[in-house]
């Protein structure tokens, strides 16, 4: 009888208690935190199951990153400061991202506002600025390679990614994301419509750059010639290693997030604060990474790697079907 | 502030998105490196336009539609490719990678040629009872890249195809304009296309007759 009563209570407290949004907020940044590491253990276990191999156990990134921050860190001789601070402002940008974005709510948190999309984009520069001025202070030539690579194709990725925030804001008058998602949740009309379609599948498109995936990278390579995002945290070792990892798994799952719940799928969130709903939102969330984690472990697996001077055909391709949105939303309609 | 835009219907929404997928495969084609997946890009492409053709006739009740999308299909999804894919066998060339610039480049230039066919139709005062009017903007946009595909590309194939796939551009853009023209006049115009189907299956057999190749790079040299 008393487990019985204890179980209604429990319910009842679930429906209940609502949460302030400055907690939803923090939960926000907890939830990016905690689960990055999940998400590509979930995907490097995806891949080598693809593949026919037995591969890591889901949890292994946490396992390495235990291991890692009880190392010591060691420093090549001619690095300044830039190589300590580096990977730290890096780790605080992806903290700070998961308050603009809608991770777990339809509604706006408090900060929800402080920055727009482009807010956002600029936090990920700068993110990836200082991970890539840390590997050039190195002087490590691999190091070197992948920052200045990582800068190149960065820069040519940005035109997919404004003419992606045009559309939104040619389709909802802001470029806040609550907004674009609010209004692909409005009626089937506006996930259909071709502008909504083609921003959809650019992102996804800048995503795969992004996250440093196969067409653009291989993932797990060990051959630096090939490597871009990669090679940037080679001279890197101990806890800033693993703040470069969990930083970089934390930068994919924001980018997941930013696609699911912006673009692709934005349904599934907590409509108001209650702790249940709230709680639904965090299982949901992940169900709709791991699904997206399974897309882009299939991707890695049947296609190869484009030659490195190829990749900006990867953008071209990118660029079209951003600026194809743009165009069919001027013509009026789209 | 603007005033938000009005989303379209889920029937233009979704005609718009075929037309789209046009535009697309225009693309791809530009892209494509082997002879073969072009042809095999103009099915899918005429697919698409049969598709569309479909779609207006069930939504907006215009019967003679689906004889046309019937014609349109086994013309052009299953005689024209099949036709030009047995020629290209048998002149047992595969690889036509002549691109006169590099892909990113061209693809730039066929952005730049469907932004002007955009904004060119898009100011034109034309409104259609089957289908809206950025459709038309799309099929002008199809017409300009598959112009693109044939001054670009220098192999008699790309030629080829990007004619055929003009000629998909016009029937997207008749849909749009016309689709309650007489049928003899539709079926009149896709038998153009067994001609040119004829002129260009010519073409190939009589230049890799005498040139060895499908490449149009050779042309300008004197031949004794």
């Amino acid at each position: 009888m008393a487990s019985t009563h204890e179980f209604r209570d429990v319910e009842a407290w679930v429906v209940a208690v609502e949460l302030a949004p400055a907690q939803i907020q923090v939960l926000q940044v907890l939830t990016i935190l905690v689960f990055a590491p999940l998400l590509s253990g979930w995907i490097a276990h995806l891949e080598a199951r693809l593949q026919g191999r037995r591969g890591p156990r889901i949890l292994q990134p946490y396992y390495d990153l235990a291991k890692l921050f009880r190392k010591e860190t060691l420093v090549p001789e001619d690095a300044g400061w830039v190589f300590v601070v580096g990977p730290m402002v890096a780790f605080t940008c992806y903290l700070t991202v998961p308050l603009l974005i809608p991770v777990l709510t339809t509604f706006p948190l408090p900060l929800g506002y402080m920055g727009d999309i482009l807010g956002g984009g600029f936090l990920l520069g700068l993110a990836g600025f200082s991970v890539a001025l840390a590997a050039a202070e190195t002087g490590g030539p691999y190091a070197q390679l992948g920052s200045s690579r990582a800068m190149t194709f960065g820069a040519l990725i940005e035109p997919s990614i404004l003419f992606v925030t045009f559309a939104v804001a040619l389709v909802t008058t802001t470029d806040l994301p609550y907004f674009e998602a609010a209004a692909a949740r409005a009626s089937l009309s506006q996930v259909i419509r071709p502008a909504h379609l083609l921003i959809a599948l650019a992102f996804f498109l800048v995503v795969l750059n992004d996250t440093g995936r196969i067409p653009v990278e291989t993932h797990a390579g060990t051959l630096e010639f090939g490597m871009i995002d990669e090679a940037r945290t080679l001279e890197h070792s101990g806890p800033l290693f693993a703040l470069l990892k969990w930083g970089s798994a934390m930068k994919q799952m924001i980018l997941y997030v930013l696609l699911v719940n912006v673009f692709a799928a934005p349904w599934g969130l907590a409509g108001s604060g209650a702790t249940g709903s709230v709680v639904l939102a965090v299982l949901a969330l992940l169900g709709k990474a791991f699904c997206v984690g399974a897309i882009f472990a299939i991707i890695d697996n049947s296609f190869s790697k484009l030659r490195l001077f190829k990749i900006t055909e990867f953008m071209a391709a990118a660029f079209l079907l951003s600026i194809l949105a743009v165009l069919v939303l001027y013509l009026g309609g789209g | 502030m603007a005033a938000v835009p009005a989303v379209p219907s889920i029937f233009s929404g979704s005609t718009e998105a075929i037309a789209l997928v046009v535009l697309l495969t225009e693309f791809a084609m530009l892209r494509a490196h082997l002879s073969r997946s072009q042809v095999r890009l103009y099915a899918f492409q005429s697919l698409a336009v049969t598709a569309l053709a479909v779609f207006v006739a069930a939504t907006k009740h215009v019967d003679q539609l689906y004889v046309l999308a019937g014609f349109s299909f086994v013309l052009k999804v299953v005689v024209v490719p099949s036709v030009v894919s047995r020629l290209l066998r048998d002149a047992r060339v595969d690889i036509a990678s002549s691109h006169r610039f590099g892909v990113a480049t061209m693809v730039l230039l066929a952005i730049a040629l469907s932004v002007f066919g955009f904004f060119v139709v898009g100011s034109l005062p034309v409104h259609s009872k089957s289908l809206p009017a950025p459709a038309l903007g799309l099929a002008a946009a199809v017409i300009l890249v598959a112009f693109l595909l044939v001054t670009l590309r220098s192999d008699v194939v790309s030629q080829a195809v990007g004619f055929f796939a003009l000629e998909n551009g016009v029937s997207v853009a008749s849909l749009v304009v016309a689709a309650g023209l007489p049928l003899i006049v539709e079926v009149a115009f896709l038998f153009d296309l067994l001609v040119a189907v004829v002129v260009f299956g010519l073409l190939m057999r009589i230049h890799h007759g005498r040139a060895r190749t499908l490449s149009t790079e050779a042309l300008d040299r004197l031949q004794g």
